[in-house]
């Protein structure tokens, strides 16, 4: 959190309505969303028990365990829900696009990717623990299951692995995607809790924010986001009801245990599925920054290029990343998020005030111009026009340091001084690039006296990976040396169950 | 965007409404309308439809008294628990007959699981007694159970054999030694009471069910040995059998080699080997408390315990 | 002693008492600031029953029923024929002799078994088998321990205890939470340590009383879990110092009772009054009166902790602390929603303590309807 999301939430606060934190959304949101609402047995790792899911608002599937403890249902589950998520992977991925590339590699993308949404970050450990449950189980041997759960594992434990980006969309938790951009008047705990979001975003009709906000917190009336369930729920109804599932005498009586098991399940889970399409309605409705489409662009490459790797028979994911795996990741990671970062400073001027605040970015008018200046170069003398701002935001940057104005594509410049006046600074700049090929700078590409102009350090380059990393054949014995080929061994496929 | 909207697009639009045929979104969405596609979809019921009217009324009914309880339970009413408790069951009774109704005939008559081949028709604590006869020691009831299953592939209820020693006592009490042997407790060396949870043969010496700090370990470790000495008598053992196996060779070093598989003579000599360092130790205590106990207790005290001496115990 | 206990009685009125447990104690120790929690607490007051009569009943730290059950039946298997599951994980980690194998049961035997005999069995057993020259004493299940708190004796019951001869004690918990290739839910980790800390300086103090030297207990706990899906155990060491520091520094931190007492109306009770049939008759009015005569801290974590919290946050309405930790942080020095949006507005004149988080609330504010405006 930030001093201006901070601002926000005490606006929030003390108008009782939300208050924007991002003029814009940064999250691309898809056209054919696929909604999960998972839930699980208490207590035990990651225990199916049932979930809702689909694209369609009002046409949820439910997929509802027959025996949540047993290993083999726990499977036949996975089965299930391999069957509703894969086929929409698939198609997305048969549909594809030629692009121009030096990469040969990747010369198409898929004009789609997909995108699971789940109510919380809670849903986002559900997908990971799902599909590490799975993604090692063989088709063949003892304890053979249909080959669509292994890839189920491949592809849920693939979106796991996206989601831990900061710039990734094919698995969003609602919770989160509201608070980038809307602060509610209460703390992050209550933002944690999908309907007291809501309650802040979109009221029942003719019911006070405050109270909707109270309601929210009645697990009777608004039962949790999961995957965990109510433990009101669990003592009055859940259990009770498992002990019938297994003490069921007659197949009649067991799919009467199965229905009422599942109408009470449903109950559980509707209404979290409402409130996640509500949310991705309002979401979907807010305009989008000029980058979303960019980076959308990448996620579908990755998608493209993971597809690819899958269809050639791909291992699944490997326990525990390599001393080299691990490394680029984390690298990645940091990669990702400076560039996500300082692209939405770039496309939102709410985001930038936050750097503005910090001094790393400042906003200012221009006093004086000389668009024509030339400096003697290296071999040649070159355009380096100076122009001089003042600017009442606090700023903390130093002469000689780089900055960059996101209105002219990122141009840069140097600051060559800074001079403290009565009500903040007086900061002289010069241009280096981004004026044209010409003896005299393009119109335009030098800001004029009386223009308001906004420089931040934030670069917004999308730097590929600095270092060269070994292969896997050549990872040093200090770390760890060449690991092994991650073949699945069979004893994955017997781990005992609880 | 494609996907059907019903909700403005505003800040703060409506709350969207899936449901067809209700229009509160306050009320706890239940199994309708879509919900019946969903088990349909699964292959559990094809015809749900036609009820769907009087069916929708008692899920309504059923989830309005769920949040009914939790309400009553919440205001700390709970006078009126056991009334709306009443009430859901019947709803769900009715909504079960329904069911059934709309499901037509009988096809799910059928008792769901028949009794297992291997299901001994011994009485229990026939049973009972030839597990602990092959272990040769004290035993809890979840052992009980699974050397029961592994070795007479027959299902026994470890709830049920909590009850069991009661019922021994009782019997005993009624008519000391009428039977050739009971189901009795073994006995904690410092105070003889029945130790927590552990059965016995009232044939067995004082000395084996005496319970000091080692013998859990040792017992554990001999009736390792029987039961794999036992294995090399019967020959091949069957999957289950060599599981139990090689859940007892994880826990005695040296005796597993490989995952998932442990060879009799291998568990029988780890298992000898540690047993070497425990037994004298073990051996003197049991018999220590054993000789004081047989001086001290009568025979329904030896068999199943001593009272705990509480009065005496906060004196000291 | 008897005078404070008087007045918890008293303070606590006809209800039964809400003994703590570790972790309780340990959450408690998450706002040592608090003197609500901490008075009630004391004074083993049951402050879900005080929340649902003043109407803000919450289902705070509720275990699912299902949760408990096979978080027992895990410790039930860990602990099987004189857990031989433990002593394999003991050996590997521990490095345990061979000839360590003995079970101490230190359970209740029955329903009548009072937690002061159990005390005594617990110290006399673990204080046994760290004098004796021989080994005769390896683990030792579900043993009493005693911390004083602010001047309340707590009687708390770890999992198991392990010794290792010649060596040390470990504190042993037993968790049904999985560890899925080597990693654990840190945050469920975070919590086992703090209440193993707990575990950790109550039998300090214990071999302390004794004449030994409470060094003989590690800071290395021993954490047992499942095993990825499965139910097979495995174990972890825990360091637990940095816990243990915090514990520490919150207990002498806390306010005494002693010192709380007097400064209290000597009339306060939270007494529900029950009628016959078990519903309380005293007025909300007035039982909102009493509690509010005892300050509290709140911050949002607590709505994970404590069971008053919704009772706090209410009263709170308005006040800075309600948005969270960092919102508070970051406008240091302002407590109220209202001044805050009146300093960012420019409405109010900032006193000195408030002037930097001022200057910062009017800038940003500036900022932030600059950009709304160019939005429109």
């Amino acid at each position: 959190m930030t001093v201006m999301s901070s601002l926000a939430r005490v606006l929030a606060a003390g108008s009782k309505t939300p208050q924007r934190v991002t003029l814009y959304r940064h999250l691309h949101v898809s056209e054919q969303p696929i909604v999960m609402v998972p839930i699980i047995l208490a207590g035990e790792t990651n225990a199916p028990l049932a979930v809702m899911v689909g694209s369609d608002p009002g046409q949820p599937e439910v997929i509802v365990t027959r025996q949540p403890r047993e290993r083999a249902e726990r499977l036949r589950f996975a089965e299930r829900l391999a069957g509703h998520l894969l086929f929409p992977i698939a198609s997305m991925a048969a549909t594809t696009q030629r692009v121009d590339t030096r990469r040969p590699e990747l010369s198409v993308r898929a004009t789609q990717a997909p995108q699971v949404w789940v109510p919380n970050p809670a849903g986002v450990d559900y997908v990971r623990l799902l599909g590490r449950m799975t993604r090692f189980r063989s088709s063949e041997g003892p304890w053979a299951v249909a080959p669509s759960v292994r890839q189920l594992g491949i592809w849920l434990t693939w979106l796991a692995e996206q989601a831990e980006f900061a710039d990734s969309c094919v698995l969003v938790p609602a919770t989160r995607a509201l608070s980038a951009v809307w602060a509610t008047g209460q703390s992050d705990v209550e933002d944690g809790n999908l309907a007291a979001v809501m309650a802040w975003l979109a009221p029942p009709p003719g019911m006070a924010i405050i109270d909707a906000a109270r309601r929210a917190e009645d697990p009777a009336v608004c039962p949790p986001a999961g995957p965990a369930t109510d433990p009101t729920f669990d003592r009055l109804f859940l259990q009770p009801t498992l002990r019938d599932l297994a003490s069921a005498a007659t197949e009649l009586a067991r799919r009467q245990v199965l229905h009422r098991l599942t109408g009470m399940l449903v109950e559980q889970m509707r209404p979290t599925w409402d409130l996640v399409w509500q949310a991705i309605d309002l979401l979907g409705a807010e305009p989008p920054a000029a980058r979303v489409a960019r980076r959308w662009e990448r996620q579908r490459d990755r998608f493209t290029a993971f597809h690819h790797y899958v269809s050639d028979g791909g291992y699944p994911q490997a326990k525990r990343d390599n001393a080299v795996r691990g490394a680029q990741r984390l690298a990645e990671m940091e990669q990702r998020l400076a560039s996500f970062d300082a692209e939405r400073a770039y496309d939102d001027p709410l985001v930038l005030a936050d750097y503005r605040l910090a001094g790393e970015a400042f906003a200012g008018e221009v006093v004086a111009s000389d668009p024509h200046r030339r400096v003697r170069g290296a071999q040649r003398s070159v355009t380096r026009p100076l122009v001089t701002v003042t600017t009442t935001d606090p700023v903390r940057l130093d002469v000689g340091q780089q900055v960059h104005d996101p209105s002219r594509n990122g141009q840069r410049a140097l600051i060559t001084s800074l001079d403290e006046a009565t009500d903040g600074w007086i900061v002289e700049l010069e241009l280096q690039d981004k004026m044209g090929r010409g003896r005299a700078p393009e119109p335009g590409s030098v800001p004029a006296v009386g223009d308001e102009v906004v420089y931040t350090a934030l670069a917004d380059t999308f730097v590929r990976r600095g270092r060269a990393w070994p292969a896997r054949e050549n990872i040093p014995w200090t770390h760890g040396g060449p690991p092994p080929e991650p073949v699945p061994v069979p004893e994955d496929a017997v781990e005992d169950w609880s | 965007m494609t996907r059907h909207r019903t909700g403005s697009t505003g800040g703060h639009p409506e709350p969207l409404l899936f449901r067809r045929d209700r229009t509160s979104v306050t009320k706890s969405p239940s199994l309708k309308g879509s919900c019946w596609q969903i088990l349909e979809s699964s292959g559990e019921c094809a015809s749900f439809c036609r009820m769907a009217e009087t069916m929708d009324e008692l899920e309504d009914l059923i989830s309005g008294l769920r949040v009914q309880i939790r309400r009553a339970l919440a205001n700390g009413q709970r006078a009126e628990v056991p009334k709306l408790r009443a009430e859901l069951h019947a709803a769900e009774q009715r909504w079960d007959t329904g069911l059934q109704e709309i499901e037509g005939s009988d096809t799910g008559q059928a008792p769901l699981a028949p009794l297992p081949s291997g299901a001994s028709l011994l009485p229990m604590r026939e049973q009972v007694h030839q597990v602990l006869t092959l272990l040769g020691a004290p035993a809890a009831p979840k052992l009980i159970v699974a050397v029961h299953e592994a070795f007479n592939g027959g299902e026994l209820v470890s709830a049920k054999l909590t009850s069991l020693r009661r019922d021994e006592e009782r019997s005993f009490r009624s008519a000391p030694f009428a039977r050739p042997y009971y189901l009795c407790s073994a006995l904690a060396v410092d105070q003889w009471v029945s130790v927590r949870g552990l059965l016995a043969v009232s044939t067995w010496s004082l000395d084996r069910r005496m319970i000091g700090p080692l013998s859990p370990r040792v017992d554990f470790l001999s009736g390792a040995i029987r039961l794999a000495q036992h294995v090399e008598r019967t020959g091949d053992p069957g999957p289950q059998t060599s599981r139990l196996l090689w859940r007892f060779a994880t826990n005695i070093p040296g005796a597993a080699e490989s995952f998932g598989s442990a060879r009799p003579a291998a568990i029988i000599a780890a298992a000898r080997a540690e047993l070497e360092v425990h037994d004298a130790a073990d051996r003197a205590q049991r018999k220590a408390a054993a000789e004081a106990a047989r001086r001290r207790l009568d025979d329904v005290q030896q068999l199943f315990g001593a009272q705990p001496l509480r009065a005496v115990r906060s004196a000291d | 002693m008897t005078v404070i206990d008087d007045r918890l009685n008293a303070i606590r009125g006809a209800a039964p008492r809400k003994p703590h447990n570790a972790r309780t104690l340990a959450a408690l120790a998450a706002n040592p600031g608090c003197r609500r929690r901490t008075l009630m607490d004391a004074a083993g007051v049951n402050k879900a029953l005080i929340a649902d009569r003043l109407g803000y009943g919450m289902t705070v730290g509720q275990m699912s029923s299902i949760a408990l059950a096979r978080g027992k039946s895990f410790e039930a298997q860990v602990k099987a024929e004189g857990g031989n599951d433990l002593l394999r994980l003991l050996r590997l980690h521990l490095d345990l002799p061979t000839a360590q194998a003995h079970y101490h049961d230190l359970n209740p035997a029955d329903d009548d078994d009072r937690i002061s005999a159990r005390l005594r069995r617990s110290q006399r057993a673990l204080e046994e088998a760290a004098r004796a020259s021989d080994p005769v004493g390896t683990m030792f299940d579900h043993p009493i321990l005693q911390l004083t708190m602010n001047g309340v004796r707590v009687h708390i019951e770890p999992d198991l205890i392990a010794f290792k001869f010649g060596d040390r004690f470990h504190i042993v918990e037993i968790k049904s939470f999985p560890i899925v290739d080597g990693v654990a839910d840190s945050g469920k980790v975070a919590a086992a340590a703090q209440q193993a800390a707990v575990y950790v300086l109550a039998m300090r103090e214990m071999l302390q009383t004794a004449g030994l030297s409470p060094e003989l207990v590690s800071h290395e706990v021993i954490l047992v879990c499942p095993r990825d899906f499965s139910n097979q155990p495995v174990a972890e060491l825990v360091d637990v110092r940095k816990p243990l520091a915090s514990l520490r520094r919150h207990l002498t931190r806390m306010e005494s009772i002693d010192t709380l007492l007097p400064i209290l109306p000597p009339s306060l009770t939270f007494d529900l009054v029950l009628d016959a049939t078990g519903q309380p008759t005293r007025s909300p009015d007035d039982l909102a009166a009493s509690v509010a005569q005892v300050s509290a801290r709140y911050s949002p974590d607590c709505l994970q902790s404590c069971e008053l919290a919704g009772v706090c946050r209410a009263e709170a309405n308005g006040t800075v602390p309600v948005l969270g930790r960092v919102v508070r942080e970051e406008l240091g020095g302002i407590d109220s929603i209202a001044e805050a949006i009146a300093l960012a507005t420019g409405g109010r004149v900032p006193d000195d303590s408030q002037r930097e988080a001022a200057r910062l609330l009017r800038t940003a504010y500036q900022m932030r309807q600059q950009a709304l405006e160019a939005m429109r």
